[in-house]
């Protein structure tokens, strides 16, 4: 495919996005107004527990806005695969994007990338809220180290997204399965206190989740300027993790469309 | 030239059973859409799909579309293979559905219409002035900037029409295209599809209507219960000829009384 032709449809796609949201008028408040008292709920639990309390020796607050708000961020890119076949296939235009002269990975690329876009403004409101309003700390991230952890985590994101994407198109009801997956990783990738407090097969399991590396090394990157080679561990984790599962998810996504086309379940919702 | 050619084609759809499937009572049996369905339809002419509800039209069209894959047999655009060749396909085929929810409800209709092409790779140079004639020639333009989800079933199917031919495919698949549109709308139409018919668009339409059939088509295939009864050039039917084609194959058990009472109206 042509850059310029690429280049064309991410333009049309973010252009669909940004009119629908502008349209739908009141959400954007509400979802503004949804991230200010949570973190408002943070900074007064973070008081209430005391200043004592410094997991893996941050201060509790900056410990949860960075989980929070990264995490939040990676399971919303996650979701957002997810919510644009289950948005399609409800509003019947799922079948007409998949018959058109683009590939349906690349569709669905796209169009979740549009919906990363509006996540990463959020994340960044989130994260300044919380970390300069709140906190009164400036934060000096390694801006290496955090591009380098974020692009890698997003590529994660990606690859698990298509894979609930694949979900949706081949059962009509992967929010579901996201719903459950979500709260599991919830619990498990230390997102509200260390991983270390979890019981050792707990742990174990954690540590077979994506999101646990890239949120730890995230933390140490933003809140405690870890370089590149300090976070070596954790990067090469969360690579690897990336290497394997792009390719996976876009052969599944790839072979449930056909799969869809086959059954005759390409609309079904 | 033949334009799209079926061999053998077998289309079934199976059902699968919910967990307590006892309870609903939903049927479980496969439905067998289309059975060894041999056709080809010459390159710049129109081919007009009669038969009953269910009795396997619009899943020929959405087999030519790509939209769904044959069980059996092979489907073939200007020779490219719906299953192993599916991309090519999709740039020559485009594809009038007849659901009104396939459209983005918060874009306007000159914004869907843009979107649409852009994913159907027409260039952003002629896509404005090709957005306006579309509209123009589908009676949408002093709708163009409304949001479609304020339109009526028949300004959707004027969209849906005005989308297919967006990418000027060299097929063009009509899924009952003038059932919601009123008389003068539905002649400007049949006009446009005989334009497109002299430029050398090849037309599929899936229809119940006599009139637009005996109008615009150049030869009719009846199915019934998924395979073809008829296959008959028609140039030069007047509406009654049509009609009498349709009710040779004899009255099948799944033509709806409805239908049936509808045509004896008209």
């Amino acid at each position: 495919m042509m850059a310029s032709s690429l280049l064309d449809k991410t333009v049309a796609i973010l252009r669909r996005d940004l009119l629908t949201s502008i349209r739908y008028r009141s959400a954007f408040i509400l979802v503004v107004a949804g991230a200010m008292l949570e973190l408002a709920a943070f900074y007064y639990l973070a008081k209430a527990i005391g200043p004592s309390f410094r997991p893996e020796g941050f201060d509790y607050f900056s410990f949860l806005v960075v989980g929070t708000g990264f995490y939040t961020f990676l399971v919303m890119g996650i979701h957002s695969f997810l919510q644009t076949v289950q948005e399609a296939q409800q509003n019947g235009t799922f079948e007409v994007l998949m018959t058109t002269a683009t590939p349906a990975p690349v569709v669905l690329f796209l169009s979740a990338m549009s919906a990363f876009s509006r996540n990463i403004a959020q994340m960044i409101l989130y994260l300044g809220v919380g970390l300069l309003w709140f906190n009164r700390t400036l934060p000096k991230p390694n801006l290496v180290a955090s591009i380098l952890v974020f692009s890698l985590s997003l590529m994660i994101a990606a690859a698990v997204g298509m894979l609930a994407a694949a979900l949706q198109v081949t059962t009509q009801k992967g929010s579901a399965v996201l719903w459950a997956l979500g709260s599991g990783a919830w619990l498990l990738t230390g997102t509200l206190f260390p991983v270390a407090n979890l019981p050792p097969p707990l742990r174990l399991v954690a540590r077979l989740i994506p999101i646990t590396p890239a949120l730890d090394a995230m933390r140490l990157a933003v809140l405690q300027r870890a370089s590149v080679l300090a976070l070596r561990q954790q990067i090469a984790t969360v690579a690897a993790f990336s290497l394997v599962l792009l390719p996976l998810s876009l052969l599944v996504f790839s072979s449930s469309v056909r799969w869809a086309r086959q059954e005759g379940t390409l609309s079904n919702y | 030239m033949d334009a799209i050619v079926f061999k053998s084609v077998s289309k079934v759809f199976r059902h699968r059973r919910a967990l307590f499937y006892w309870r609903g009572k939903e049927r479980a049996e496969p439905t067998f859409a289309l059975r060894d369905i041999c056709l080809r339809v010459a390159a710049g002419s129109v081919a007009a799909l009669l038969g009953p509800n269910g009795s396997g039209k619009t899943t020929l069209l959405r087999l030519i579309s790509t939209m769904l894959l044959p069980d059996l047999g092979e489907v073939l655009v200007h020779c490219a293979d719906t299953r192993r060749d599916p991309q090519t396909v999709r740039t020559l085929v485009g594809f009038a559905v007849a659901g009104e929810r396939s459209f983005f409800p918060r874009l306007t209709a000159r914004e869907n219409l843009d979107f649409f092409a852009a994913l159907d790779n027409v260039h952003p140079r002629v896509r404005p002035e090709r957005i306006e004639i579309l509209l123009a020639r589908t009676g949408l333009l002093d709708a163009s900037d409304s949001l479609v989800m304020h339109f009526s079933a028949g300004m959707y199917q004027k969209l849906a029409i005005a989308r297919a031919l967006m990418k000027r495919p060299a097929v063009i698949l009509l899924d009952e295209p003038t059932r919601s549109l009123d008389p003068v709308a539905t002649t400007d139409v049949w006009d446009l599809f005989r334009e497109l018919c002299a430029d050398g668009t090849t037309l599929v339409i899936a229809s119940h209507n006599f009139e637009e059939v005996a109008t615009v088509a150049d030869s009719v295939v009846v199915l019934q219960r998924g395979e073809v009864k008829i296959h008959e050039r028609t140039t030069g039917f007047k509406v009654q000829d049509v009609r009498k084609l349709y009710f040779r194959t004899g009255r099948d058990s799944s033509t709806s009384d409805a239908d049936c009472l509808l045509e004896s109206c008209r």
